[in-house]
């Protein structure tokens, strides 16, 4: 690799800076796929993505009502929300974690020459590796082929594409900025009171009954209204346009990312450097592990911070769209995937080279599994329940039946989440650093099959609920549920059963532990 | 601490330990005795940390006897970790957790807070001796390499395990950390421990040990006498094994 100019060594800009930075780029993406442990896997990912891409560009299209007066055309209308809903997430998600994924992690790569330039395309790249993302880009790719039909779609979905790489370069772009900030003084203060503030305005702008009026005057009308009419000269200018925003963007991106990179992370020095004050022994062993657990996962700031957009984030949205109870029963599995794919997924990654001391110690590993699954399920359930505490607050008084079905499901995808995460965890095993906050618990190709996994399971659970909820009987939901806590439980004794099996343990230990 | 008939706390018969493909120890044979520590010398990817993994209950062996503290590591592991006090190589520490629930865990688990009511006033006199005294409550992801290492050495005599295992215990370590750890094994070695010290630094081994047992690709190859292997000569028959 070329030695190109490191974050201490300030920016240089100019195009010599820009051309080294994405040859970097190319030089780290050949490095990170030359780790992948499962090339077939890989190539299978690949083509699914482009097939699944293709099918949701093109299929609603040739479906019976697209491109007519009815659904299709309400669909139009709501396009420019949707479109500025994909910013408002990807921003969220940049946001969240703090500047967007590394291609590198934070540790190796601090011995390389990684300019921040390089680190702010590495970021944009990944960005899509993320199964809110490609949901969302495949939900728009859909409803822009069933609203508009097979007429002028190909110029259309070319708009779409266009947005979609404009929408998560701005969403980069804000999200340096919000890093550069938070690393400031008083950043984390002006952070929080920043998030509060758009927060407070949005719930305003509902109470006001003026939400709907502001999204109609989106500027992303500009937007589709470009699509209309396949090729032509507003389209032209349109994709010009957005090509113009693109190239802004990405660049832009560029200078908060060096802002950044010259500020300490405050938050996590704050962590490393904060005293915390001795507590009585535990009553017991199992009391010990989990105090234990829970200070690597409560301590840690991408869960801190993931957590806290996952349980306010889905909340605050069913607080604006008044959403039903018989709807909120999707919530929780949204919620318990999120917050799984923080760590749960490769949950004995918390212990990371503390795992061959704690395993040196006398302790049946049973306990030491409850223990770690205890922590994950009760994390993913105080998450899950302030989104539904806040999805609650104007959604009036449930019936039994709303509410059996909702607690249900809550129970169910808890169990079904920690058994996927514990199962895997056991299963692939990554040693991984999560002081940072763009540390993921596994690698990117990886994560994305984690999050599909999890988000079909639990969507389904929560539809199979929701229709539940409708049910007068409440006692149904508990009998539906009954068998799906039993499939889930046994799946998570198995893979109690596989840690405690002394040669699979030593493996797993010895991979987080590097 | 119920021994073997010969009375070794530590005796290992032709262990094997493969990971997949890896054949890491490929029949290693080691006895140590109480009151006395014995070096574990070799270069990188010798076996030493895997041996002493082995020894700690953390892997479980592939083939091959090994006893301590006679306890067989595969048939009763929880009474290996019982009797043992272990160093990792690597780090060792959890990264958010502070020294001193480290210590509030080691002691719960082995139940020092019944069998010694003075545990808590012994672990802050080893931190301070260890100077870790000051950063007793801050979490260790914050910690240089040799305070990490330190309290690793602190975490293992805690509990004053009848078999101290101390991989790469020197490493990183600044002369104060080298000196209470040499003090550390003396202490040990004078209440009638066995002390296993694995490392590469054949001067401090030699400083710290009477016995040395060299190995090489993952089998033994020698055993002497500290004297034997120190001086220079000590260092040409060293280098000598290691070819």
């Amino acid at each position: 690799m070329p030695t190109a100019a490191s974050w201490t060594s300030g920016w240089t800009g100019g195009w010599t800076e820009a051309r080294r930075a994405v040859a970097d780029v190319g030089h780290l993406v050949r490095f990170r796929t030359g780790t992948v442990r499962r090339r077939g896997s890989a190539a299978w990912f690949a083509l699914g993505f482009v097939a699944l891409t293709t099918a949701a560009a093109v299929v609603p299209a040739y479906t019976p009502g697209a491109g007519d007066d009815g659904r299709a055309f309400d669909l139009l209308l709501l396009l420019p929300t949707a479109l500025a809903g994909f910013l408002g997430l990807a921003v969220v998600s940049a946001v969240a974690s703090g500047g967007g994924r590394e291609l590198l992690d934070r540790d190796p790569g601090a011995v390389l020459p990684v300019s921040p330039t390089t680190d702010h395309l590495g970021a944009l790249l990944l960005a899509p590796l993320n199964i809110a993302w490609l949901l969302q880009a495949w939900t728009l790719l859909g409803t822009t082929a069933y609203a508009l039909g097979p007429s002028g779609l190909a110029a259309a979905q070319v708009v779409v594409l266009l947005w979609l790489a404009v929408a998560t370069a701005l969403a980069q772009v804000v999200a340096w900025t919000f890093e550069g900030v938070r690393r400031g003084n008083h950043g984390i203060a002006g952070v929080r009171l920043v998030t509060l503030a758009l927060l407070g305005l949005a719930l305003g702008l509902q109470m006001a009954d003026a939400l709907v009026t502001v999204l109609d005057r989106l500027p992303t009308r500009r937007i589709v209204l470009g699509m209309l009419g396949g090729v032509s000269w507003t389209w032209a200018a349109t994709i010009a346009a957005l090509l113009v925003a693109l190239v802004v963007a990405v660049a832009l991106g560029a200078v908060p990312a060096y802002i950044a990179a010259r500020r300490a992370p405050r938050e996590e020095q704050r962590v490393e450097s904060g005293r915390y004050t001795a507590r009585r022994l535990p009553g017991s062993d199992l009391a010990a592990l989990v105090r234990t657990d829970r200070g690597s996962v409560w301590r840690a700031v991408p869960m801190r911070r993931g957590i806290a957009v996952l349980a306010i984030g889905p909340g605050a949205v069913a607080l604006l769209g008044d959403l039903p109870w018989s709807t909120m029963t999707v919530l929780p599995g949204l919620v318990a995937s999120g917050g799984a794919l923080l760590f749960g997924v490769n949950a004995w990654c918390l212990d990371a080279r503390g795992g061959l001391w704690r395993e040196s110690l006398p302790v049946p590993p049973g306990t030491v599994f409850t223990a770690r699954a205890w922590v994950l399920a009760e994390f993913l359930v105080a998450a899950s329940m302030v989104t539904v505490l806040l999805a609650a607050v104007r959604a009036g008084v449930p019936s039994s039946a709303e509410l059996t079905a909702l607690a249900c499901t809550v129970v169910v995808v808890t169990v079904q989440v920690v058994g996927a995460g514990m199962r895997w965890s056991a299963q692939r095993p990554y040693a991984v650093d999560l002081r940072s906050a763009r540390a993921t618990p596994a690698p990117p190709l990886t994560m994305v099959g984690y999050s599909t996994r999890l988000a079909v399971s639990t969507t389904l659970t929560g539809l199979v609920f929701s229709g539940l909820a409708r049910v007068p009987a409440w006692e149904v939901s508990v009998l539906v549920a009954v068998p799906f806590v039993c499939w889930s439980l046994a799946r998570l004794v198995r893979a109690r059963a596989r840690w405690i099996d002394p040669v699979d343990r030593a493996r797993v230990v010895m991979a987080v532990a590097g | 601490m119920t021994l073997p008939p010969d009375g070794h706390p530590v005796q290992v018969r032709d262990l094997h330990v493969r990971f997949g493909e890896v054949e890491a120890v490929t029949g290693v044979d080691l006895v140590a005795e109480a009151g006395h520590a014995t070096a574990l010398l070799g270069r990188n990817g010798a076996g030493k940390s895997t041996t002493m993994r082995v020894l700690a209950g953390v892997v479980p062996p592939t083939s091959g006897s090994v006893t301590v503290a006679g306890h067989d590591v595969r048939r009763d592991p929880l009474a290996v970790k019982r009797a043992v006090g272990y160093c990792p190589d690597v780090g060792g520490l959890v990264p958010r957790a502070t020294p001193w629930e480290h210590l509030q865990l080691s002691a719960r688990l082995r139940r020092m807070h019944r069998t010694e009511p003075g545990w808590e006033q012994r672990a802050r006199d080893l931190l301070e001796r260890f100077e870790l005294g000051d950063v007793a409550h801050r979490v260790t992801a914050g910690f240089s390499h040799g305070m990490g290492r330190r309290l690793s050495v602190v975490l293992a005599v805690l509990h004053q395990p009848e078999v101290l295992l101390l991989d790469e215990p020197f490493d990183g370590v600044d002369p104060i950390g080298v000196e209470a750890t040499m003090a550390a094994i003396d202490d040990a070695r004078a209440r009638g421990a066995c002390v296993l010290v694995s490392t590469h630094l054949r001067e401090l081994a030699v400083e710290a040990c009477s016995t040395v047992t060299v190995l090489r690709g993952g089998t033994r190859v020698a055993t002497a006498s500290a004297t034997e292997m120190s001086g220079e000569e000590g260092a040409r028959a060293y280098r000598g094994l290691l070819d």
